[in-house]
């Protein structure tokens, strides 16, 4: 019976070690094929941080969202920008780990649909170096949202 | 006559504008990744979306980085970072303010390796300490690769170690910059 008892209590241990194991090595997923939280234009995610942050904040940020806009910039090492020419706001699109070829589906000046999650935004204050910079909202671990 | 002083000042406001707009090299999509070696784990988290600017007139400088910005390879790894460490709700924005003290050794027209030494305040979760550096600015036909790698303390930093970890975790944090700064036209 004691020995029936022992077996039992190093099993559930060694269930709970590897449980905690598994739950230490794992990955983080890969948000490109997730079900996004907001679909929404680059226009529209910059003009909600424009009128009002606070709420533009609650909505997005942390949030997983699925972003559609013109190709500005590529930048190879593994980030897009999307936004108007005539615009100094902007999006920018940190490339996850997975995705960082996806640039390579891209073409400055075409549109484009990314997938990522919204990690914050900066304004441009008038006292500073980035004056001139206008409203960047940033999305991280992201990639191209192929088109169905 | 009027018409031809109108243009005149038109130009004259193009030019003034156009070399104004020449002085300033920037990035939105810099990279920033830290380090954290210790015999519990070793943490590494990469921010692709680091905004940066430099006048190279003055050699002001300075860096903007979102602290939920930064990839990890483990999700544990990124919920402990937030959550524990950085408080990135609470604190979300990273920021360095500063110049190259030796500026004026550097010929931003001319394409070659410069070293910067770099001076300014750097603020991580809610504080502002002094920092001191030097980095390297690669000009290559009127753009700027511009990186750096410095050490800091998490302790300088209020960022706490919970103390079931604190023998495992390095307080030690590796930053490496590395930015590609392209004139800002404005």
């Amino acid at each position: 019976m004691k020995r029936i008892l022992i077996v039992i209590i190093f099993l559930i241990i060694a269930a709970a070690g590897w449980y905690a194991y598994k739950m230490y090595q794992q990955k983080t997923p890969d948000i490109v094929n997730k079900t996004p939280d907001v679909v929404i234009s680059a226009n529209d995610l910059l003009d909600a941080f424009n009128k009002d942050t606070a709420l533009a904040r609650k909505r997005y940020v942390d949030k997983v969202i699925e972003v559609r806009g013109i190709v500005k910039r590529i930048d190879t090492t593994g980030s897009v920008v999307l936004g108007k020419e005539e615009s100094a706001s902007e999006i920018t699109v940190g490339l996850d780990r997975r995705h960082l070829k996806d640039y390579e589906k891209l073409k400055v000046g075409s549109n484009a649909v990314l997938q990522g999650v919204c990690s914050g935004y900066d304004k441009a204050s008038s006292d500073d170096l980035m004056a001139s910079l206008g409203t960047t909202v940033e999305l991280r671990s992201a990639g191209v949202k192929e088109k169905k | 006559m009027l018409k031809k002083n109108l243009i005149i000042a038109l130009a004259l406001l193009f030019t003034v504008t156009v070399s104004f707009g020449q002085d300033r090299f920037y990035t939105k999509t810099g990279k920033i990744t830290f380090y954290s070696k210790a015999p519990l784990e070793d943490i590494e988290g990469k921010n692709k979306t680091v905004t940066a600017v430099l006048d190279s007139k003055s050699g002001a400088m300075q860096f903007a980085v979102q602290m939920k910005g930064f990839e990890f390879e483990k999700q544990l790894m990124e919920q402990h970072f937030n959550e524990n460490y950085v408080e990135s709700d609470k604190y979300p924005k990273a920021e360095f303010k500063g110049a190259i003290s030796n500026n004026a050794d550097i010929n931003y027209s001319k394409d070659g390796t410069y070293t910067a030494k770099i001076k300014g305040k750097l603020t991580i979760h809610g504080i502002t300490k002094d920092v001191e550096t030097t980095g390297t600015l690669k000009i290559n036909g009127g753009k700027i690769d511009a990186s750096s790698t410095f050490n800091v303390l998490m302790s300088d930093y209020n960022i706490k170690i919970p103390s079931i970890v604190k023998d495992k975790v390095s307080n030690s944090i590796k930053i490496v910059v590395d930015c590609d700064l392209e004139p800002l036209k404005s």
